[in-house]
């Protein structure tokens, strides 16, 4: 405390002095200031006194001429203007009046040029004809000039015939001025004489007869109140003196005036008050000027001292304070505990310790200039407190905080306590932070937590899977539990059989196709899933889709138009398995939650992309369905959210197919979007980068001459995708709108010599369809045009009169350049006539007279199997396990067996041990023998595995007959063993 | 009846035709009479057009010119051989154009010639005295008219001398007012006022000027008068925008107090002042003070002529009119209580302005008749204006702009074949 006042003392005295000498300035600067304007309003007096005299003088001596002039008038009798101008000139030469007059009482007037006139003489006409007194006053002349008329009543008298009683001469303003003029003030004062009322007789200054009414003028050019022109106007009404100071515009001035002592006149006189007291001023200036030198010196000189003084205390302070840094910096570097002290006012680091480098990375220098570098280190920012915050901390308070910070060069990240205490040193308010270091304490904290959290979490999760299954389970079970007590109760009536059989079908698959969403979503979510990712092509993939789906939409009288737009790269990698599962799942819930007789579109639009090797293509599913609320919209890609509603109830799901589809677009990379409202329908957006294979044959098309093509279609869109679909092979596309138009184009182009290389016709359009325009065009133009039908629908119906009108082949819809390539190809090689392709179907009787070899551990699987084998007239051979599969294999004799269906779950040794010993035997059918897995695991990746070991197929349980054809089917090249199909080449 | 077809259409053709060649040639003989837009409107000029056509019977036809355009339409129509019978024009300032001497009838001989004043026939003279045409005008007396209202209230009265007027100038500055609305911006006549004290005073003067012995450098009185305007403007007598202020600017100034005084003629408060915070009764005149004069000077009225197309076809009848319009009963009946000083010595029946009446005395002593503008060869008041606004830019000094209204002057008298 008292360093602190002793420290203050210094300023405090400055202060005093300074306060003291400005009091002091003040003072003497009011009292010399009186003191001049008192002393100059005694000098203008004086100076005016005498002026006032001299003028008294002058007007005395006019009066005093003018009364003998009179006398000797009186004397001279009647008067000639001969006489007169021989009298008066010389006077006028000699006292430098303007002009003289004879006076009549009527106010006529005579001068010596013997020019007749009238003057009034205001304010003193009375005076000179009534009271017969000397008088004084201002008059006009006819041109507009103002003079100064000193009369005296004379005797009276006739001067050329006029009568006169006064005689008068006058003066110009000019000439008085000199009368009244004062050298002193440097020229810059103006004298007036005014009357009572302020109008002005004349003035000295240059050009003053301007000034009609000085008190006027004073009202509009001077600080005056009215008040003070009232004071003004009533001294002079009574005929005192005064002096006052006032600005005229914009000029400091006095104003003297003094009565003349005649009649009511006034003298006044104007003087800036910097030309009376500029003497004065200056002595005070000058005398200001040295006090504050003084002051300053003095001032100076205190200042320096205190601060050499100070400087001087402030090293020692220095120096004691860096002795005991350095001491707290050795104690501290090996402390893994950093200290911080904090100005309180000014926020700034007074000391920060230097084990802030080793333990957060941070410059202490830095750290010192400003704290917020601190801020760097922080995870998650909230490592600054606040100065408001720190402020608030009362004194010998303190706060903690726990910040984890991330060491600067390391990138080690450690968490801290930070203490704050705010306490006073040597008086000066100070915050002390103290950061300890608490990782290991947090870590173990953190770790507690995190197997709590976990524990919790999978407590939860367990109960909501259980809950969720428990219900989506029992609900088909409970139906196929029913059924099948209630088929043994009612085995001899085959319509209930067969109804309950149905109905036991129909909730296994579902609860089938749960448990497979189940897995799916298990996998999915525990990171197990990866991508198969491989070359495939866009068209099959569409092409595969609409096969699936069109007849699901058919059934329900439902429109599915799948759209392409732009032109998307036919060939691209990828996952093609997952990304047909997105699609399937989007295109089926659409099928599913829209109402008959609605409208699916499948739109694919390829979307800009930066990157050259990527596309960037956008799936939309659009339907007119139910559509979903706002709230279910947020819920929508949550494993078993389903919407509940009348419609949604009567519709079997799992409530885990948008999950998974959310889940496999993510493991993509990509985003799915989805618009939606209740009634109006939906529309769910996939958006997914793919990578781009290498470009293919250029030069196809122009190698094989196709270069000019025509199109009609009725829908211009379609025209112009399939012109930008062509345009990176060279094939100038021509299009038309209508048959009839089409048929012209041909013919004309014919009729020239060029015909085009293939002509594409839409199937259905107004006027001329597609067949009847491929027939015109055929009877004009001859074969040799391969004409194509592109369509939506399925052309088995027309396709025997399509091909009698002279078309060569059919093309789906969408148009892809590559299925058109495929399509035409044949056409140009002439290899093959006619491409049109039947759609292969699982042929009835594909099992008859084949024998299987079975490998399944399970007997129950085993039995059904066989029995379903059986029942479409086909033999099977079991073995218990892959060991005895491989050993009945390597037994058996060539052709014995069609195929061998392997579980690959066995005991001894599984299904691709199996397979890989069966390839690998001596059997001379080892390495061609069909072998399909049979298993419960179906997920990709054991399709792959499968495929890896040598199998050749992959069919998932439980055992779906048709799929067992199909896949028999396809493996064995259609028709049974007796139709003469070598059942020993693989596919 | 069949051959007698072609004949009565022929006759029935010239019938119709008759009285459109008759209008055609009517109009084709009627005495033309040109004049600006606004002139023509004068209601004296209507009354004296309509007492011509009434008492003669005679149709006169007139020829109308937006005012904007009225010198450059007029000067085409002459160059073109369309020229009018009678040619209003102001004054006889600025007629280099019009090829005086080709195309106009000296009429010093008329009978009515002694009727005018002398005032007004100044106007109408060129700078040998040959009359150039009829003064049928209102007439005014230029001067300095300032606003007696406003200067009563600041105690203050019109000054009689240049030093007095420069005073006053000074103070009313110092009040922050503008003492003299200044349209620099297009109106030129104010030089005159200057310049007349000169000439009119020292007609010797004026002969050395026109004669080519001396120039305006010469003459201490220009360079006195261009460096009291220059003054003047630096002292902000003229106010801060004095160089945008136009014809339309002065009444708005006067009336609104914005401006004090201006150096303008009576009747302009008659026809284009609008009252506003002053009315014409605030207003009164004093002498113009530009530093040429010390008691000051007043110009006497700047009036319209009518000018004779010596080439007219219809030489005499154009006579005629100005006769009729010359004859007291004629141009009394027109100029009945109008505000004018009169043009002819036998007119009666106009009225005179209070403002003039009332300095009728200093009217007297100190008016001059107008010389510069009538009687310098050469003199264009517009040029004039141009090269002073110059100089009050300070785009160049007092002797280059002097040095400059020379050579303009100069230029012109030699287009005029008058070097």
């Amino acid at each position: 405390m008292k360093k602190r006042t002793g420290r203050l003392l210094a300023p405090i005295l400055i202060c005093f002095a300074a306060v003291v000498s400005i009091v002091i300035g003040t003072v003497y600067y009011t009292v010399i200031s009186r003191r001049i304007y008192e002393d100059s309003t005694a000098h203008l007096e004086e100076i005016y006194n005498q002026v006032n005299r001299t003028f008294g003088a002058f007007v005395e001596r006019n009066w005093g001429l003018l009364t003998n002039w009179g006398q000797y008038f009186e004397l001279t009798g009647e008067l000639d203007r001969e006489t007169l101008e021989e009298y008066i000139l010389p006077k006028q030469d000699y006292w430098g009046f303007s002009d003289f007059y004879f006076l009549s009482p009527d106010g006529k007037t005579v001068n010596i040029a013997g020019q007749e006139g009238t003057m009034t003489l205001p304010g003193a006409w009375e005076r000179l004809m009534e009271q017969r007194l000397p008088s004084m006053a201002g008059h006009r002349l006819p041109e507009g000039q103002e003079v100064t008329v000193f009369a005296v009543p004379v005797a009276p008298g006739t001067y050329e015939g006029f009568s006169y009683e006064a005689i008068a001469m006058s003066f110009t303003n000019a000439d008085l001025a000199e009368s009244v003029n004062v050298d002193a003030f440097g020229g810059a004062s103006t004298c007036f004489v005014v009357d009572g009322e302020g109008g002005v007789l004349f003035s000295t200054r240059t050009g003053g007869s301007i000034f009609a009414n000085y008190l006027t003028y004073l009202g509009a050019a001077s600080d005056l109140t009215q008040r003070e022109l009232n004071d003004i106007r009533a001294d002079w009404s009574n005929k005192r003196s005064g002096v006052i100071q006032c600005r005229i515009t914009g000029v400091d001035s006095f104003i003297l005036y003094m009565p003349v002592g005649y009649q009511n006149y006034i003298l006044l006189s104007v003087v800036p008050v910097e030309a009376v007291s500029a003497g004065f001023l200056s002595v005070q200036s000058a005398t200001m000027l040295v006090f504050i030198a003084l002051f300053l010196l003095i001032g100076t000189a205190v200042v320096f001292l205190v601060v050499i003084r100070g400087r001087r205390k402030s090293q020692e302070d220095k120096r004691e304070l860096q002795y005991r840094d350095m001491m707290f910096d050795a104690l501290s570097t090996s402390l893994d505990d950093i200290f911080l002290m904090l100005d309180i006012d000014s926020h700034c680091v007074d000391y920060i310790s230097p084990n802030v480098e080793r333990l957060l990375g941070i410059d202490p220098e830095e750290a010192r200039k400003n704290i917020r570098v601190m801020e760097r280190c922080a995870i998650d920012g909230d490592v600054y407190i606040p100065k408001e915050e720190l402020m608030a901390i009362p004194l010998h308070g303190s706060i903690l905080k726990e910040c984890e910070y991330m060491h600067q060069r390391t990138g080690e990240r450690r968490w801290y306590r930070m203490a704050v205490y705010h306490t006073g040193i040597q008086d000066i308010e100070k915050d002390i932070i103290v950061m300890s270091d608490r990782t290991q304490e947090k870590q173990m904290t953190g770790s507690l937590q995190e197997a709590l959290d976990a524990a919790e979490s999978a407590n939860q999760a367990k109960s909501n899977f259980l809950s969720n299954m428990s219900h989506d389970i029992r609900t088909p079970m409970n139906a196929i539990v029913g059924f099948s007590v209630l088929l043994e109760k009612d085995a001899e009536k085959p319509e209930k059989v067969r109804e309950y059989t149905r109905k036991i079908t129909a909730s296994s698959h579902h609860l089938l196709s749960l448990i497979n969403d189940v897995l799916d979503m298990s996998k999915i979510e525990s990171g197990k899933t990866s991508l198969n990712v491989d070359r495939f092509s866009l068209p099959e993939l569409l092409e595969e889709l609409n096969i699936i789906l069109m007849p699901q939409a058919r059934a329900k009288g439902q429109t599915f138009t799948i759209h392409v737009t732009g032109a998307p790269p036919e060939e691209l990698i990828g996952d093609k398995l997952r990304l047909n599962q997105i699609l399937l799942n989007l295109l089926s819930n659409a099928i599913k939650y829209t109402p008959e007789g609605g409208s699916i579109d499948f739109t694919v639009a390829e979307l800009p992309q930066s990157a050259p090797q990527f596309a960037k293509l956008r799936f939309s599913v659009k339907d007119n369905g139910i559509g979903m609320s706002e709230e279910y919209q947020e819920n929508v890609f949550l494993p078993f959210s389903r919407e509940i509603n009348s419609v949604t109830n009567k519709i079997q799901g799992t409530g885990l197919g948008m999950a998974i589809t959310k889940s496999l677009v993510d493991l993509m990379g990509g985003i799915i979007t989805v618009e939606s409202a209740p009634g109006k329908g939906s529309t769910f957006t996939v958006e997914l980068s793919l990578t781009l294979p290498e470009r293919s044959d250029s030069d196809l098309w122009y190698r094989h001459k196709v270069t000019r093509m025509l199109v009609a279609d009725d829908e211009e869109d379609i025209c112009l995708d399939i012109r930008e679909v062509m345009r990176d092979t060279g094939v100038e596309v021509s299009w038309v709108t209508e048959g009839a138009s089409a048929v012209e184009s041909a013919v004309r182009a014919h009729e020239k010599g060029l015909d085009f290389s293939v002509i594409l016709l839409d199937w259905k359009m107004p006027g001329l369809n597609g067949v009847e325009t491929a027939r015109l065009i055929r009877e004009s133009i001859g074969a040799d045009v391969p004409i194509l039908v592109l369509t939506s629908y399925d052309w088995s119906d027309i396709e025997a009169e399509a091909r009698e009108a002279g078309i060569n082949a059919f093309m789906p819809k969408p148009f892809f350049a590559s299925t058109f390539w495929q399509t035409i190809r044949p056409l140009f090689e002439k290899a093959v006539p006619d491409a049109v392709a039947a759609q292969a179907e699982p042929e009835a009787g594909v099992l008859e007279g084949r024998r299987f070899l079975v490998a399944e551990d399970n007997e129950l699987n085993a039995e059904i199997l066989t029995e379903m084998l059986h029942m479409e007239g086909a033999e099977c051979d079991v073995a218990v396990n892959g060991k005895e599969a491989v050993e009945m294999f390597a037994g058996s004799l060539p052709g014995q067996y069609d195929m061998i269906l392997m579980d690959v779950q066995m005991p001894v040794m599984n299904g691709y041990e199996a397979t890989r010993a069966i390839r690998a035997g001596s059997h001379p059918e080892a390495e061609s023998i069909p072998i399909v897995a049979m298993t419960a695991n179906t997920f990709a990746e054991d399709v792959k595995r499968a495929l890896d070991s040598g199998m050749n197929g992959h069919l998932g349980k439980p055992i779906n007959m048709d799929a067992v054809k199909a896949m028999i089917g396809r493996l064995l090249g259609g028709g049974n063993r007796e139709k003469g199909d070598d059942r020993h080449e693989n596919p | 009846m069949k051959t007698h077809k072609p004949l009565l259409a022929l006759t029935l053709a010239l019938l119709l035709l008759l009285p459109l060649a008759a209008c055609r040639r009517e109009q084709a003989d009627s005495l033309t009479l040109m004049g600006k837009e606004s002139d023509l409107d004068k209601s004296y000029i209507q009354k004296i057009l309509r007492l011509y056509e009434d008492s003669t019977g005679r149709e006169l036809r007139l020829i109308s010119i937006e005012d904007a355009e009225y010198e450059t339409r007029a000067a085409e129509l002459f160059e073109k051989g369309q020229a009018p019978d009678i040619f209003l024009h102001f004054n006889n300032a600025d007629l280099n154009r019009f090829s005086v001497e080709d195309n106009f009838l000296r009429l010093n001989d008329q009978p009515w010639v002694d009727g005018l004043t002398d005032g007004a026939r100044a106007y109408c003279q060129d700078a040998a005295g040959n009359l150039l045409g009829l003064p049928f005008w209102e007439n005014s007396v230029s001067g300095c008219y300032y606003n007696k209202t406003l200067l009563d209230n600041l105690g203050l009265r019109p000054a009689t001398t240049q030093e007095e007027f420069d005073q006053l100038c000074q103070v009313l500055t110092q009040l922050d007012l503008t003492p003299i609305c200044w349209p620099a911006d297009g109106c030129s006549w104010m030089f005159q006022f200057g310049l007349d004290p000169l000439f009119a005073d020292d007609p010797a003067l004026l002969d050395a000027l026109n004669s080519g012995a001396a120039d305006y450098a010469q003459i201490p009185g220009v360079t006195d008068m261009v460096r009291w305007i220059r003054d003047a403007a630096e002292s902000g007598w003229f106010g801060g925008s004095y160089l945008r202020t136009g014809w339309s600017d002065i009444g708005p100034a006067l009336a609104s107090g914005g401006a004090v005084m201006t150096f303008i003629w009576d009747s302009w408060f008659y026809t284009d002042f609008r009252p506003d915070v002053y009315s014409v009764d605030d207003f009164a005149l004093m002498p113009v003070f530009m530093n040429t004069q010390e008691s000051g000077t007043y110009e006497g009225g700047n009036l319209n002529m009518m000018m004779v197309n010596k080439n007219s076809a219809r030489l005499e009848e154009a006579l005629d009119f100005l006769a009729f319009c010359a004859d007291p009963e004629n141009y009394n009946a027109a100029f009945a209580g109008i505000s004018t000083v009169p043009c002819f010595k036998e007119q009666t029946t106009s009225i005179q302005s209070p403002m003039v009446l009332e300095a009728s005395a200093s009217v007297q002593a100190h008016e001059r008749v107008s010389t510069a503008a009538s009687r310098i060869v050469g003199y264009s008041a517009d040029d004039m204006a141009v090269i002073v606004n110059r100089l009050l830019r300070g785009e160049i000094g007092l002797e280059e702009c002097v040095a400059q209204m020379d050579a303009s002057r100069r230029a012109d008298a030699v287009a005029q074949g008058k070097s």
